[in-house]
Order: C-alpha cells, then sequence, then structure tokens
C-alpha cells in the first residue's frame, strides 16, 4: 500500500486566512484541492511539502458565475461539473470537449478545474482550450490579486509563473463572439485515464455565416514543453475564405510547427503526423459549428 | 497530529480522530473495519476503493479523511437496502457472472449504482463510460456491462 508522508494540514475559513498561511509558509507549502495530482506525486514521494493547506472549506471557489458578458470559473470547481452544466455544453462547448476528455469520471469528481491548470503539465487537458477562448486567470496573495492571460501562465513542463504564495483563484472567460465555433480532441490509446499522445484545440470565428475567418486559434497539445499556439498556421486562415484546401494547407503547417519528444505513448514522426490530422478534424468541426453560431 | 472528523457513512454518524495522513479509504478499512473498499493501486487509477462521496463516486484513495470531514459516505456494505436481501445491482452481478475474483466489484457496483441513480435507462455506451474509471482483471467488461443493463431493467419494475 502507498502511504502519505506526515504532513500539516491547514483548512483556512476564508480567501483572507488562506494568502495569511500562505505567506506565512513561504516555501513548505502547497494548496490542496482535488488532489488527484498532488496526493498521487506525494504518494510516490516525488514531493514532500510540510503542509497542505486546503481550499475546500472557502466559500465561493467552486462556482461557475455569469459576470456582464463573461463567466468566471471558481478554480476549485470540480472537472465534472463542467461536463454538466448547460451553458459550458451550449455556448462553451469546446470546454465541455476538454473536461469530458480528463481522466474518468472517478478522478473528474475530484479533480479541479484550477488543479489542471497550476500542475502544468505539458497534456493537460483544459489548458488548449481554456487558452482557445482566451481565458485569463486571477492570481491572489497577501499583498493583493492580479490578472493574466492564460497563455502567458505556463513556462516549462510542472512550471508556471505562480508565486510560491500565490492561489489561483478564478478563471475568466468572456462569451464567445458571433460566428464562432470550436473543437477539441484528444489522440489516447484508450478512451479513459490516459494522457494525451496528441491534442488539438481549434476556435475560428467569422465575419458572417459564410464569410472570411476573422480570428484563429490552434492549440496544441503534448508535442512542445508547455501547451502552443501554431503561430503561423493561425495567421494562415485570419482574412481568408474557409475552404478544404486552406484546411489542409493549414494542417500541414501546423505539424511543422511542434517539437515533440518520442516517449512510451509515442513517437516524435508520429506526433507530428496526428497534429496535422487533428488540425484538420478539429478545424473542420470548428468551422461548421461557426457557421451554424450567432 | 489527529484531528476530529465527522462522517455520515451509510446513514450512520461517526466521530473520529484522524491523522491528517490517512486516506479515506485507510479510515473505513483501518479505523472502521469497513472492508468492503477495497485498496488496489492506491493512485487513482483503478477504482477499487471507489466510494460515493456527497452523491459522487470517488477514488477514496486519494481523499485525505480530513477533507471528508462534515461529508456524506456510502460505501458497498450500504448498498443493499436492508442488509440482508441484495440491492438489484449486486443480485443482477451475481445472475450474470459478472464477478470473478471481486476485488474491482465494489467500486464497480458504486459507479452503477451512481450512473443508474442519475440516467435509470443508460445506452451501452453510457455504462462503458461510467465504469470506465474501474478496472477489472478477471472478467473482461462484458458481462459487468450486461449485469448493469439487467439490473437498468429490474430497477424499472420496481
Amino acid at each position: 500500500m502507498l502511504l502519505l508522508p506526515r504532513f500539516d494540514y491547514e483548512e483556512p475559513k476564508d480567501l483572507h486566512e488562506a494568502c495569511k498561511i500562505m505567506a506565512g509558509l513561504k516555501d513548505n507549502g502547497k494548496i490542496l484541492a482535488g488532489g488527484t495530482d498532488l496526493l498521487v506525486n506525494m504518494k510516490k514521494g516525488l514531493i514532500f511539502p510540510k503542509c497542505l493547506v486546503s481550499i475546500g472549506k472557502i466559500p465561493g471557489l467552486s462556482e461557475i458565475e455569469p459576470q456582464n458578458g463573461s463567466i468566471s470559473i471558481g478554480s476549485n470547481l470540480i472537472v465534472a461539473k463542467l461536463t454538466e452544466f448547460d451553458l459550458i455544453k451550449q455556448r462553451y462547448s469546446i470546454l465541455y470537449e476538454s473536461a469530458a476528455s480528463l481522466g474518468s469520471p472517478l478522478i473528474r469528481n475530484r479533480a479541479t478545474i484550477g488543479g489542471n491548470i497550476v500542475t502544468a503539465r505539458p497534456a493537460a487537458d483544459l489548458p488548449p482550450s481554456l487558452i482557445a477562448l482566451g481565458a485569463r486567470i486571477k492570481l491572489k496573495n497577501k499583498k493583493g490579486e492580479r490578472e493574466l492571460k492564460l497563455e502567458d501562465f505556463f513556462k516549462g513542463p510542472g512550471e508556471t509563473v505562480i508565486k510560491k504564495d500565490e492561489i489561483m483563484t478564478s478563471i475568466i472567460i468572456d462569451e464567445p463572439p458571433p460566428f464562432s465555433g470550436g473543437n477539441y480532441i484528444k489522440l489516447g490509446h484508450r478512451r479513459a485515464l490516459e494522457i494525451a499522445i496528441v491534442a488539438v484545440a481549434s476556435f475560428i470565428t467569422l465575419d458572417k455565416p459564410d464569410g472570411i475567418i476573422k480570428d484563429a486559434k490552434i492549440l496544441l497539445s503534448a508535442v512542445a514543453p508547455t501547451v502552443i499556439h501554431a503561430v503561423s498556421a493561425e495567421g494562415a486562415l485570419i482574412g481568408e475564405k474557409p475552404t478544404g484546401k486552406l484546411i489542409e494547407k493549414v494542417a500541414s503547417l501546423a505539424s511543422q510547427e511542434c517539437s515533440p519528444i518520442d516517449d512510451i505513448r509515442g513517437g516524435a514522426q508520429y506526433r507530428c503526423a496526428m497534429v496535422e490530422v487533428l488540425t484538420k478534424r478539429t478545424l473542420t468541426a470548428a468551422l461548421k459549428q461557426a457557421k451554424k453560431s450567432r | 497530529m489527529k484531528r476530529l472528523i465527522n462522517l455520515i457513512i451509510n446513514n450512520k454518524p461517526y466521530e473520529i480522530a484522524v491523522a491528517t495522513n490517512k486516506t479515506l479509504t485507510q479510515v473505513l478499512r483501518d479505523d472502521l473495519n469497513l472492508l468492503g473498499t477495497k485498496e488496489g493501486c492506491g493512485l487513482g487509477d483503478c477504482g477499487a476503493c471507489t466510494v460515493i462521496l456527497n452523491g459522487r463516486p470517488v477514488n477514496s484513495c486519494l481523499v485525505l479523511a480530513v477533507q471528508a470531514d462534515g461529508c456524506e459516505i456510502e460505501t458497498i456494505e450500504g448498498v443493499a437496502p436492508d442488509g440482508k436481501a441484495l440491492h438489484p445491482i449486486q443480485q443482477a452481478f451475481v445472475d450474470q457472472g459478472a464477478i470473478q475474483c471481486g476485488f474491482c466489484t465494489p467500486g464497480m457496483i458504486l459507479s452503477a449504482k451512481s450512473l443508474l441513480e442519475k440516467n435509470p435507462k443508460p445506452t451501452e455506451e453510457e455504462i462503458r463510460e461510467a465504469i470506465s474509471g474501474n478496472l477489472c482483471r478477471c472478467t473482461g467488461y462484458q458481462k459487468i456491462v450486461e449485469a448493469i443493463q439487467v439490473a437498468s431493467k429490474t430497477m424499472k419494475k420496481r
């Protein structure tokens, strides 16, 4: 049986108290949300935090709230809820798709949106879709609060710009513009409890139902140290009328932009080839949705 | 250091002192002698430790007992209505031969119960999705899926 090392445990009742505790702990504290990553790493002996600070009893961190044209998602919201709310399913379907492919139903009932971001796994399921939707995050410590774009948050595998005493409190997503659509596809050996071999999230906005592409986001996951934009592929879409031929060209551009590694899940060459396939499929699905949306 | 927590397990209230580094699986098994909950991998991959926590099936090996303070928990011991006659899902597992060594069975039954309470007439695809966090290394999944389909029908008749 895998045992957990000893640690102190704090359960602050509000954010103010939580920030004070984190400030006092300096390097020795870890935020405990769902625990599906943290406790696993502790059992495996990879990390030994001196103190776990549970955010489970802090009110207001587990809600989805609409606020003038955007939604604010509490960092401690469990991933299962992202697959249950009609608002997410209908208006932010790309986020629904990535949430539904995370872990297993049992894991989704514990794992949180904030945890999936803060752990900064290169193959994490939620960040590609959240970045495609232009999500911003709020970080709080004793001194105050800052807001930044999620795409500026990741530095490398497991590394982010969060400071030791900061707590991620919420994720903010603006309402998708009219005539926009998105799609997320994760390729794995099986459909549950799987780390992506490759995953792609595409999101496009048209100027009118059969018009030109106003904005395009293509995010590639598990093929670089962090999730990356396929920059040249995005650029090649903007200002163009979407056609099958254009999508073929863009998909091949995307596959040239990744820098995957060979590992047990797949070879680098295979991953590049799959980036092309998934870019094509996600763009085609995103386009179909954009034409129907308003 | 130990902390005092309150749990409601299978509708019975408990007040227990637990070490902060004890998982819910450990407390159920070691402190409360509820041995129906199994520990397999201890890492959230196998689902043998599944319990229903505030209405949702979870891997109890990845929940600290102190995190469960104030929660309602259902374990396999609480599934049979009066503790004697089997629950229709349990009966279906027996009748369909969906049990071999039995180690995954408590988790499978609790995942199936959560599914059928939310969705009394699931498709085969929905059943396979619902038990996708529960691994079985003996029978394969076919008989388990069939047992859940049979249970769905017998529960509807009641």
